[in-house]
């Protein structure tokens, strides 16, 4: 057996082209390839092109790579009738594309002036620095002017985004933001049928079938391109069908067949989609030519007999032969198109090799996170319109509410909240019982009352569908405030954020960007409630996430403050920042003693001070005076810390106290600064010993930074948090933190 | 055979250099001055073989464009005998000669749509065109003049436009109030020894809806005109592809008497197409004169294309292979 099947494929298509008769008749070009059908003789040849071209690049990438200038090789051999969506789709359906696209981009790219999908791909192919997608960071399919935010697509974690956008679309025309997308406009997602059995593509289209059974316009196309098998595994017979042809609220369709029939039924589907405004499910027949990859070789898990059965339903011959027994071209002109496109392609890939990489560090990341502290700090301490405010607030407003004008963590956030939505008329702020309760803690009350369920609703109870909706909703303009009811909640969901919401501006070069503050409730000490699920404490999870901001204020005037840097942020530079809060603070009031009232804060009014909102690098210090040593917290662990400095100062030791505030970035100047001045340092952090939480950076980074003085970390034991009183034993307490400093300064 | 894509000029290309360039003797002289006679004006060769080039004569438009038309068609044809032609374009009324090199319409049509054209451009000749750079000596982008020409437009009332994309140079057109307009408030710059803006002669505001006219009559002349699949891919004014293959002649037909006409004219993505999705070994430049060396150099400047980002680089690449990458038909003349 010929081990090139590359070589075999190519091979079958030409002999078939030079060997066929040319037709009886010639169809004219405007001619359907069967009476009735919607698929003329011109277009069939224009998607013909499309699909060559494809193939044709798919076979230089196998070349690159053999030469060392390619690094990427999962092909679209086998998928080209995807070409057929599109060609119908329009260059104003958002498109959320799998690895297998390439003469689905061709030809929507053909939709577009001046657009270059043959040079463009060869330059991803190459990881080169002018690939105007990714410029260098990834082979992802994209484009900013046919609306396709790139991704890598591999476990098909871009469905949720898919039904995300779908669900916006009808909500930001509500709210009059213009999405610059068409009323009738849907989204779209392919993915292949083993992808499909991930968690993630199967929690996108039940939610996607959730919300258009609560009759909310869900306009989302699921392609499913079904080519019978997952890197060696095949997929049971009538898989697809049998599970999504008979799910509810889901319209089904198969394009199978010839490609003037495959060419009906997509564009049914997309009718239907387009009017309905239903989720709509299409399984499209494709096959895999090749192997998973250049490196995967099917004769491992492949008979000869079912390689070459494969081979013998290439999408191209099985085109080919249609299009010259219809009359729709001749074997000629077939063969003219084949020729001139691999000519092409040999040429260009001659160019693209040559082009520039990413060469540095700063270059690689620069896209990711960037960082514009002037024009975030101008936008977070606007002075919020007083008249906008009564109108929400009336004679209420946070800071002249009823005695005591002092507040909770919780009430602040969600004065905060308020003051923000009327800020700014974009924002939208949803998740599990975050509309009509008010959220778990309250923290939500009255956002639905005073912005109307338009902009505040309850979702179903799925974080994955919640951080779906909050990336679709940002690529049509809106700017999401998701809640995460639990931080252990977030786990099952959190590549939606490392994988999709975080990567997004990376892999499209700062083309695309999904802004968004997820608040999350999370961190321990509810007293023995909750057990671990409750009181999951493993931040490392977020910290580890490329470009993630995350705050995390103890008290009310921090968290109000935060917000407000955190949402610039968001709006300003398209960032993505996790909202911490600790929900054992929600409620507190105390600090020292029973009814000292010292955690309660005033609010600070947006009236266009400077020191109106807080934004990264920003800490707080309290005790600055002292200088015995100095205790570097957050949250929970930052009001223990207080609590262990009064204890200290009885002992003669005096301690200042630091609330690093910003999880992420971590304040480094100004932790450096006040550990000089004090000589020693104690990090107090809540979380797990094992690199889940702060301290190990912070001390690492103090000696990078040349700190040479007496270090100590006191953090909470390194295994999940138990129920009732033996939580209190796992955690940090105020003792800990405590004796480690006395030992310290001892 | 080398692989070409070639590039037919536009309406500025013929000048005193070009003087005596039609072979009296070549058969599409001969088959022009017989349509030229059809529309009773002065013969080509008339104009062409004349002792001194006369602005006012030899620029009407009625002379100019059958002249260029010509001359491009003999360059191109022998181009085409020459090298692997894998695409044609042009820019501006380098389209209708594209239009006719790759097969499209006939040499005698081709002749007649220029022909035509040129008499309709005289007809509604209200307005004009002016060229201005938005590059430096170097052939840098001048983020200063792109923003001088956009200050500019935003406060023409509409009465100046975007005419052309045309590398290192943006042609603007206006109304008789637009074109005033920008030659008074366009900041005056030098390249080279030229100093800009410049109107252009005898030229009508094209590309824009000012000529909205031009092309309803065009568009009624040419209804029934017989189009043909090209024998090679044509890249317009948008830097859209028509291949042999699937080319559909109706909206070929509606892009050149319609959107080709009254929207702005992309140059710039016409050879940016070219070099990218056809990557040819020669990109050829029929005559006359060399208006557009220079330009598709700026192209390949913009775009890394063989690595040429300087002007000096696109020099030193001319220099390293005969032919050059860029064959000028019509150098120097």
């Amino acid at each position: 057996m010929s081990t090139n099947r590359v070589e075999v494929v190519e091979r079958n298509l030409d002999e078939y082209l030079q060997s066929a008769a040319a037709p009886a008749r010639s169809l004219a070009p405007s001619e359907p390839l069967r009476p009735g059908g919607g698929l003329t003789a011109r277009k069939a040849v224009e998607v013909f092109e499309d699909q060559v071209l494809s193939r044709a690049l798919d076979v230089a990438a196998r070349e690159l790579k053999r030469e060392g200038e390619g690094f990427y090789t999962i092909s679209s051999a086998g998928h080209e009738q995807n070409a057929v969506l599109g060609a119908q789709l329009r260059t104003t359906d958002p498109c959320f594309l799998h690895y297998r696209s390439g003469a689905f981009m061709a030809a929507r790219m053909r939709q577009l002036d001046g657009a270059s999908p043959l040079f463009d791909t060869l330059l991803s192919f190459c990881a080169s620095s002018d690939d105007p997608v990714s410029r260098g960071r990834h082979k992802v399919w994209g484009s900013r002017e046919a609306w396709v935010p790139p991704q890598t697509s591999t476990i098909a974690s871009h469905v949720p985004k898919a039904v995300g956008t779908a669900f916006s679309l009808s909500r930001a025309a509500k709210l009059g933001i213009d999405t610059g997308l068409p009323d009738d406009a849907i989204s779209v997602a392919t993915f292949g049928d083993a992808s499909v059995n991930h968690a993630t593509a199967l929690a996108g289209i039940n939610s996607a079938r959730y919300a258009w059974r609560r009759m909310n316009p869900t306009p989302v196309l699921f392609v499913c391109e079904d080519n019978q098998r997952g890197i060696s595994v095949e997929t049971p017979r009538r898989w697809i069908r049998d599970f999504f042809s008979r799910l509810e609220h889901l319209r089904y369709f198969e394009a199978t067949g010839d490609v003037d029939s495959v060419w009906d039924t997509v564009s049914l589907a997309i009718q239907t989609c387009r009017t309905t405004r239903q989720p709509t499910f299409l399984r499209l027949r494709c096959h895999r030519l090749w192997g998973h990859a250049g490196s995967d070789v099917e004769s491992a898990y492949m008979s000869q007999e079912e390689i070459e059965a494969v081979e013998a339903r290439d999408p191209l011959l099985a085109n080919a032969r249609r299009l010259v027994e219809t009359g729709a071209a001749s074997p000629a002109a077939l063969r003219a198109i084949v020729q001139s496109t691999r000519e092409r392609v040999r040429a260009a890939a001659q160019e693209a090799k040559s082009r520039p990489k990413l060469v540095s560090v700063e270059e690689i990341v620069e896209p990711l996170a960037p960082e514009d502290e002037s024009a975030w700090r101008a936008a977070a301490t606007a002075a919020i319109d007083p008249a906008q405010r009564k109108q929400v607030f009336g004679d209420r407003s946070p800071e002249r509410a009823k005695a005591p004008t002092r507040r909770t963590l919780g009430a602040r956030i969600n004065d905060a909240l308020h003051d923000e939505m009327i800020r700014r008329p974009n924002t939208i702020a949803f998740g599990e019982d975050v509309g009509r309760k008010g959220g778990v803690y309250g923290v939500t009350q009255n956002l639905q009352v005073h912005f109307g369920r338009s902009r505040c609703f309850d979702t179903l109870l799925d974080e994955t569908t919640i951080l779906g909706v909050a990336q679709g909703a940002a690529l049509v303009g809106l700017l999401p405030i998701p809640e995460v009811p639990y931080l252990a909640y977030l786990h099952n969901a959190i590549d939606q954020i490392r994988g999709e919401a975080c990567s997004l501006r990376y892999f499209s070069a700062g083309q695309y960007e999904n802004p968004m503050v997820v608040r999350i409730a999370g961190l321990a000490y509810q007293k023995g409630f909750g057990g671990h699920f409750h009181n999951d404490n493993s931040v490392g999870a977020l910290r580890e996430i490329p470009g993630l901001a995350i705050a995390c204020p103890s008290n009310g005037a921090d968290a109000v403050r935060m917000l407000r840097g955190s949402l610039a942020m968001a709006a300003e530079s398209g960032r993505v920042v996790a909202f911490l809060e600790p929900i054992a603070l929600y409620h507190e009031r105390d600090l020292y003693e029973a009814g000292d009232g010292l955690w309660l804060t005033d609010y600070p009014v947006p009236d266009g001070a400077a020191d109106s909102a807080l934004l990264p690098g920003e800490v707080h210090v309290e005790h600055p005076d002292a200088s015995d040593v100095l205790i570097v917290s957050y949250a929970n662990g930052y009001r223990l810390s207080l609590r262990a400095a009064r204890a200290l100062e009885a002992k003669g030791v005096r301690a200042r106290v630091l609330d690093i505030r910003w999880l992420n970035p971590l304040p480094m100047d100004a932790i450096l600064e006040h550990a000089e001045a004090c000589g020693s340092v104690l990090v107090a952090d809540e979380c797990r010993a094992t690199a889940a939480g702060v301290a190990d950076s912070i001390v690492s980074g103090l000696v990078e930074r040349g700190f040479r003085g007496r270090m100590a970390t006191a953090r909470s034991a390194d295994v999940y948090i138990p129920l009732g009183g033996a939580a209190n034993i796992v955690l940090l307490s105020e003792e800990d933190i405590a004796r480690a400093a006395e030992e310290l300064v001892r | 055979m080398s692989s070409a894509v070639v590039l037919c000029p536009g309406r500025g290309s013929y000048t005193e250099k070009s003087l005596r360039s039609l072979d009296p003797d070549h058969d599409l002289v001969r088959a022009a001055e017989r349509r030229r006679a059809d529309f009773g004006l002065e013969p080509l060769l008339a104009l062409d073989q004349a002792e001194r080039f006369e602005p006012a004569r030899h620029l009407r438009p009625a002379h100019v464009s059958p002249l260029i038309f010509v001359k491009a068609m003999i360059d191109g044809t022998a181009a085409a005998q020459r090298h692997e032609l894998v695409a044609v374009g042009g820019n501006s009324l380098g389209w209708y000669i594209a239009l006719a090199l790759a097969g499209v319409v006939s040499f005698e049509d081709g002749f007649r749509i220029v022909q035509r054209m040129a008499l309709l451009q005289e007809e509604f000749s209200e307005g004009g065109q002016i060229i201005y750079p938005v590059t430096d000596d170097d052939w840098r982008p001048s983020a200063e003049r792109e923003a001088a020409v956009e200050d500019v437009l935003a406060s023409s009332d509409g009465e100046a436009l975007d005419s052309i994309d045309l590398g290192g140079y943006r042609v603007l057109a206006g109304t008789p109030k637009g074109v005033s307009h920008l030659l008074k408030m366009l900041p005056q710059v030098r390249v080279g020894s030229i100093t800009y803006p410049i109107r252009l002669a005898q030229h009508g505001p094209y590309h824009t809806r000012f000529a909205e006219p031009t092309a309803a009559a065009a568009r009624a002349e040419f209804a029934t005109l017989e189009l043909h699949a090209p024998h090679t891919t044509l890249i317009d004014g948008r830097g859209r592809r028509h291949s042999p293959w699937s080319v559909d002649l109706d909206e070929l037909r509606d892009y050149t008497f319609g959107a080709q006409v009254t929207t702005p004219y992309d140059f710039t993505a016409s050879v940016r197409v070219a070099l990218r999705e056809f990557a040819p070994e020669h990109i050829v430049l029929p005559g006359p004169g060399n208006t557009l060396g220079g330009i598709v150099g700026q192209v390949m400047c913009a775009d890394g294309w063989r690595g040429v980002r300087t002007k000096d680089d696109f020099l030193a690449l001319q220099k390293a292979s005969d032919p050059p990458f860029v064959v000028s038909m019509g150098m120097g003349a």
